[in-house]
């Protein structure tokens, strides 16, 4: 079953539609993205979701039926919004937070400091955050989303102030919590990292749910006719049933024309002797896909 | 309950430890309680007592600098003993010019002709001030009475004083003090400024509060361990005790620097005052807060920062202003119509009764209609401000103008 099943949510604020009959469930133990462009709804989904906000109609299940106390207790957000109490020593910040999640206080102390060892922060801990940087900031406040071990992460943009090194203990730790059992939902515009993590993603533009699947799904849905080729021979200019081909070093994509298969680009080129050290069907990256889905949206609003 | 019990300890906490906190709640009383140590200290050393000691502070003691008179009417036949020395004859105006401009006389009077038709007497003096003219004029009075009367004693000192009252109050618990002393003048003006400033304070720390949530963005966060009610009560409350602290620590230290003066000083008749007068302030100070600490609390709940706070919070700290504007009413004529009408509306109440009940003894039934409304209109704020404090509004940055607020707290939105 679902820890999360959001169904036909809509939200308007005055005349304003910003969450429009959207629909998705994550299930435990995914990362799922939410993505869309500025403005598109992502916020309001997740604060609706979060029961911040009532939806206007429609429904939303959390770990099994409406959200309550106990529940709330059970969720880490870190949400777009970056906060923290920045006069106060970074330490008590985090045990106040870990606490207002339930937890006792001498449990939320020792768990914030495993934390702070483990993201690099202990030294820092009795300085107040406004001396932290930014990332530093970041990085503490991903200790709040996580430091109560809750069933249900909700992250927004989680790797903005991050540098790599970081970036790549954040996503190590993704993963760990995903292969817990824990249920993910990563908000971001970073497409690249969604490919690397997310399983499943839902696209909202305008309100709207314009994609929703698993990555591959969504991919193979976008996937024009297109061969990704690597030879070390030179292509001749006219391929039979081929349109146009792309070329950088030794990679090309091949085109297709309207009604000629893949398989028959294969046997075309066999016969041609070409030696082929790569052949595999084109799939348009998410980037590709999040800008031909919005560009449409846009066009029709 | 749990959580509203989290947010009150760390609002309690961070407030009573912030720095400027501490300095305002010990800098007060320390000031106080130097002046009162050096008061003592020059009172030992001059042998006056507080109460002169102050007036001198206040009015400079008037000079015994001779005059000159010439006199027109041929009124004033003798001069009284006691001004021997303070006034001086002159036979002609030229006579007194001259003296004047040697400095043997720092004035004179010139009593005309008709005098007795008009009572017209010119004063001349070297310098102009226009507003402090009247200072030296009592010497010529008393020679002018002295003489109408032909210099009967009697005639004369009730002529210059014809009440002499003494008042003898009724009512026994009316706070008895001595009338003539000046700080039994200042008492009144204390209190009132005290509660004015403790309930102006803990309520603007409420919104200060609130406003920071939202500038260090916590609000999001928030949202999603607390309920918004939840975070309303816990702030309200630790204020309010943050701001209950301050009254105690105030107005204990007051009373201790008086205590201690008062042993030394003889100044205990002049401040006395009936206990119940903590117990009211208790009771005024903390619906007084209330009401004025959800009304900041709407405002909070509105504005997206502190700088479009200010002009909201102007139009609401008019009401508890308005007590300081009648404030020489309030004391001097503690049971006129406006002095009660104020000590009973809500909004003035607070601060005005307090004022009245260090000034006079207030019926009880009137201290009882002051605390019934204030219960009502902090109950009816406290709702709306509640009503306010939800989320759409906390995390919204939109701005907020005054007609608006005022339709919100009207329950309007």
């Amino acid at each position: 079953m679902p820890s999360i099943i959001v169904q036909n949510i809509v939200k308007n604020f005055g005349s304003y539609i910003a969450v429009d009959d959207v629909s998705f469930s994550v299930e435990a133990g995914e990362i799922f993205g939410l993505l869309g462009p500025n403005g598109a709804g992502k916020t309001t989904s997740i604060r609706i979701i979060l029961d911040i906000f009532k939806p206007d109609s429609g429904t939303v299940s959390i770990l099994g039926g409406p959200m309550s106390e106990e529940k709330k207790n059970n969720i880490g957000y870190l949400p777009e919004e970056r906060g923290l109490y920045q006069d106060i020593p970074l330490e008590r910040c985090l045990v106040y937070l870990a606490t207002l999640k339930g937890m006792e206080n001498s449990l939320a102390q020792e768990r914030v400091n495993k934390y702070l060892v483990r993201f690099d922060l202990i030294e820092w801990r009795k300085k107040k955050v406004k001396e932290l940087s930014k990332g530093m900031q970041q990085k503490a406040q991903l200790i709040t989303t996580l430091v109560h071990q809750p069933q249900i992460i909700v992250i927004d943009e989680p790797f903005s102030a991050l540098d790599p090194v970081n970036t790549q203990m954040v996503k190590d730790l993704l993963r760990e919590e995903r292969d817990s059992g824990k249920t993910i939902i990563m908000c971001t515009h970073q497409m690249h990292q969604v490919e690397e993590l997310c399983d499943r993603l839902v696209l909202i533009d305008h309100g709207q749910s314009m994609l929703y699947g698993t990555l591959h799904d969504v991919r193979k849905q976008f996937a024009k006719p297109a061969v990704a080729l690597s030879t070390p021979d030179p292509l001749p200019a006219l391929i039979p049933g081929v349109d146009s081909i792309k070329q950088e070093n030794s990679d090309y994509t091949l085109h297709l024309l309207p009604g000629h298969s893949t398989q028959e680009l294969l046997q075309t080129l066999v016969k041609a002797n070409i030696h082929i050290e790569k052949f595999e069907i084109a799939m348009p990256t998410l980037d590709e896909i999040f800008i031909d889905v919005v560009q449409k949206q846009g066009a029709v609003q | 309950m749990k959580k509203t019990f989290l947010v009150f300890r760390n609002e309690f906490i961070s407030t009573v430890t912030r720095k400027s906190f501490l300095i305002t709640l010990f800098l007060l009383p320390l000031v106080s309680l130097v002046v009162m140590i050096v008061i003592t200290g020059l009172q030992k050393s001059t042998g006056t007592n507080a109460g002169a000691l102050i007036s001198n502070l206040m009015v400079p003691s008037a000079k015994t600098t001779l005059e000159g008179f010439v006199d027109e009417s041929s009124l004033v036949t003798k001069i009284p003993g006691a001004y021997q020395f303070r006034l001086t004859r002159y036979t002609g105006e030229a006579d007194a010019k001259t003296a004047l401009a040697k400095g043997q006389i720092s004035a004179y009077y010139l009593i005309e002709k008709d005098y007795l038709e008009n009572g017209k007497i010119i004063y001349v003096r070297p310098d102009f001030n226009p507003l402090g003219g009247s200072i030296q004029s009592s010497s010529i009075d008393a020679l002018m009475a002295y003489n109408l009367t032909s210099g009967n004693l009697n005639l004369y000192y009730r002529l210059q004083n014809p009440v002499n009252t003494s008042v003898n109050t009724v009512d026994s618990t009316a706070p008895e003090r001595d009338q003539s002393n000046p700080l039994t003048f200042f008492l009144p003006y204390a209190v009132t400024f005290l509660f004015y400033i403790v309930i102006i304070t803990s309520a603007s720390l409420l919104l200060n509060s609130i406003t920071g949530e939202k500038q260090n963005r916590m609000m999001e966060l928030l949202m999603t361990s607390v309920t918004p009610r939840q975070m309303l009560t816990g702030k309200i409350i630790a204020l309010g005790l943050a701001g209950l602290l301050q009254t105690v620590v105030w107005s204990g230290s007051g009373l201790l620097v008086l205590r201690y003066s008062g042993r030394n000083l003889a100044l205990a008749d002049a401040f006395q005052l009936p206990a119940s007068i903590l117990l009211w302030g208790i009771l005024f100070f903390l619906l007084g807060y209330a009401v004025y600490a959800s009304l900041m609390a709407g405002i909070g709940a509105l504005v997206p920062s502190m700088r479009e706070a200010s002009q909201l919070t102007t139009v609401v700290i008019i009401p508890l202003i308005i007590p300081l504007m009648f404030i020489s009413l309030l004391i001097q004529t503690p049971n006129s119509m406006l002095s009660v009408i104020l000590s009973l509306f809500p909004l003035t109440s607070p601060v005005a009764m307090m004022t009245r009940l260090a000034a006079t003894h207030v019926p009880l039934w009137q201290i009882g209609i002051a605390l019934i409304l204030l219960v009502l209109t902090a109950v009816y704020f406290i709702r709306v401000s509640a009503n306010l404090f939800r989320a759409q509004n906390l995390l919204s940055g939109k701005s907020m103008s005054a007609k608006n607020f005022i339709r919100a707290m009207a329950g309007r939105q």
